[in-house]
């Protein structure tokens, strides 16, 4: 039994981890929180959706297909919405939620019904110690890794990369050094929409899926990227894996009915005790 | 000022008339708005002078509701017993749940409060030995008075404009005493306040015991108003709601947030013709409000009709 809360935990807090990256990548840049990235982890779902149904698209081409038409839907929303509402942080966080609130109600009049997702990953199931799994907690955990060391290589060696970092750390320093800024923050748009929709392709076939999934998913991925330092990728995504097995735990040794309760707890504990998270570092503020 | 005395006398006769002669419709929808106002005008004190982003104000508003809904379905109290309850309920919770995270800077304090926001909606959903849980609490009776039972539109309608009236008046006394003096020095530059002898940390208790309160009043009505309560009618996105009309309204303006509460609680009704759009165009007025009023509808006023 507790190998297959195990698979399922890890799996959920894979998800948990690139929702929650979408999160970190913007605020580490802007010192904003993007709260429609539950929206767009719904729309990759169903973006994916519309793929394998329309074209039959096999998993591999999806994933890439979503990937690429969801940064460059990030980029534009930056330059369309979100670069509009940088007055302060209240304006983000409320402009940032009516986008999600557009953006599901716009996909619930195009799929009122909760539907069933093609099985992209294929159907079969695999055993491991005793646990059952499908093949679609395989491609969750490997598109997980890779997506995550891709990034790593990246931030860490290439020039678009540093130029991000650069911009992340100080914006307008990293202007004078000939960094063209906005297209950095448009970049890091793409990449945290890009991220999410891609996540939202994976977790797919596990789930009738319906307009309203990414309004939980996405609220606990930021608790996620809050426990493990929501400026720190390496926190974020552990911070992803560990609130992951956690509620597999505590939905079977507690209660299902307060799972939900202990991502929030988590949130409002981490933030009275930790702000910066479990890995991040403390930004000091001048006076 | 004696403009602004004006135009507010000529309001509250307008919304009189409004309830003499309107159809039960719409006199629906006006109760609603008019008992939003007072949550909204609640949150004021923290967003619009305390300078603290809240988007817990919808569970609060929901914890006055159950209060006043589990009093008198539970114990059988009169219904006016609950007014008391629900507002030292919401304030309490609202204090006890914020205080530990008010000193956090600002966006932080944002992030908790969504998390205060979950566990309460999280708890009344659950907790079904103490809320009902999913059922919601039913068979709340109707208000009454003294015997005189409000039991038609209309007469709630009046209840609901008193109601709004009082927390307005009372909000602008709070705001022009001394603790609001204190909560708008705190809001401009919390060091500076500090040396200057403000009990920062005191004064931010305050505005959120206050707003908790206001919450509660609010939900003791909204209990009345629909005789029923339901979790689901006190989720984030009503917190969401609360938020945009508290700043949409305007920095530090009482009238600006009521002209937004009418703004924005109309807009399920005149955003009707937009059909299975309707939702869409809600979010896209979220969306354009914040990208093109940041400081709020009454800025774009000039300075002297602001006065």
């Amino acid at each position: 039994m507790l190998a297959q809360l195990l698979v399922g935990g890890l799996g959920t807090g894979c998800i948990y981890a690139l929702v929650g990256l979408g999160f970190t990548l913007v605020y580490r840049t802007m010192r904003m929180v993007n709260f429609a990235q539950g929206q767009v982890f719904m729309a990759g779902t169903f973006l994916g959706l519309f793929g394998a149904q329309q074209f039959g698209l096999p998993a591999l081409p999806l994933l890439l297909l979503v990937a690429v038409i969801s940064f460059a839907v990030g980029m534009l929303l930056e330059r369309v919405v979100f670069r509009r509402l940088y007055a302060s942080h209240e304006v983000f966080v409320v402009g940032a939620i009516g986008l999600g609130v557009m953006i599901e109600n716009g996909f619930r009049i195009v799929y009122p019904e909760p539907l069933p997702f093609p099985k992209i990953f294929g159907a079969g199931v695999y055993h491991l110690h005793g646990a059952v799994f499908q093949k679609t907690y395989l491609w969750i955990l490997i598109v997980t890794l890779v997506l995550v060391a891709a990034l790593h290589v990246m931030f860490a060696y290439t020039r678009t990369g540093r130029a991000l970092r650069a911009v992340a750390s100080d914006g307008e320093i990293a202007a004078t050094m000939g960094v063209n800024v906005q297209r950095a923050i448009g970049a890091t748009f793409g990449l945290s929409f890009a991220i999410a929709a891609v996540a939202g392709v994976l977790i797919g076939p596990l789930y009738f899926v319906s307009p309203d999934l990414g309004d939980m998913v996405g609220l606990k991925a930021f608790s996620a990227a809050v426990l493990g330092g929501i400026n720190s990728v390496v926190g974020t995504i552990l911070g992803g894996l560990a609130l992951g097995l956690m509620e597999a735990l505590a939905a079977f040794y507690i209660s299902t009915d307060y799972k939900d309760l202990l991502a929030f707890a988590i949130l409002v504990l981490m933030l009275l005790v930790r702000p910066q998270g479990l890995l991040g570092r403390v930004v000091p503020v001048k006076v | 000022m004696r403009a602004g005395l004006a135009v507010g006398i000529a309001s509250v006769i307008a919304l009189c008339i409004l309830g003499l002669f309107a159809s039960d419709y719409l006199l629906e929808i006006a109760t609603l708005v008019l008992i939003e106002s007072i949550a909204v005008v609640g949150l004021g004190f923290l967003t619009g002078f305390a300078g603290r982003i809240s988007l817990a104000q919808g569970a609060l508003y929901g914890v006055g509701a159950y209060a006043a809904a589990l009093l008198v379905t539970r114990t059988g109290l009169p219904p006016l017993v609950g007014l008391p309850v629900a507002i030292v309920a919401a304030s309490v919770i609202g204090t006890a749940l914020g205080t530990p995270a008010i000193r956090l800077s600002g966006l932080y304090f944002v992030m908790s409060t969504i998390g205060i926001q979950q566990i309460l909606w999280i708890l009344l959903m659950h907790w079904s030995s103490l809320t009902g849980g999913p059922q919601g609490v039913r068979g709340i009776p109707a208000l009454s008075v003294g015997g005189f039972v409000l039991d038609t539109p209309a007469r709630f309608y009046v209840a609901a404009l008193i109601g709004a009236v009082a927390s307005y008046l009372l909000a602008r006394r709070v705001i022009a005493s001394r603790f609001g003096l204190f909560l708008r020095a705190v809001s401009d530059d919390e060091l500076a306040s500090a040396t200057a002898g403000v009990a920062v940390l005191r004064a931010k208790a305050t505005a959120l015991a206050l707003s908790g309160g206001w919450a509660g009043a609010a939900g003791f009505l909204h209990a009345y108003y629909l005789r029923y309560v339901h979790p689901d009618m006190f989720t984030l996105d009503l917190s969401v709601v609360f938020l945009t009309m508290a700043m949409f309204g305007g920095y530090r303006s009482l009238e600006g947030m009521l002209l937004a509460t009418v703004i924005l609680g109309g807009a399920s009704e005149y955003l009707r013709p937009f059909g299975q759009f309707r939702l869409v165009a809600y979010g896209g007025l979220l969306v354009l409000s914040m990208m093109f009023f940041p400081r709020g509808l009454l800025a774009v006023l000039p300075i002297r009709w602001r006065r």
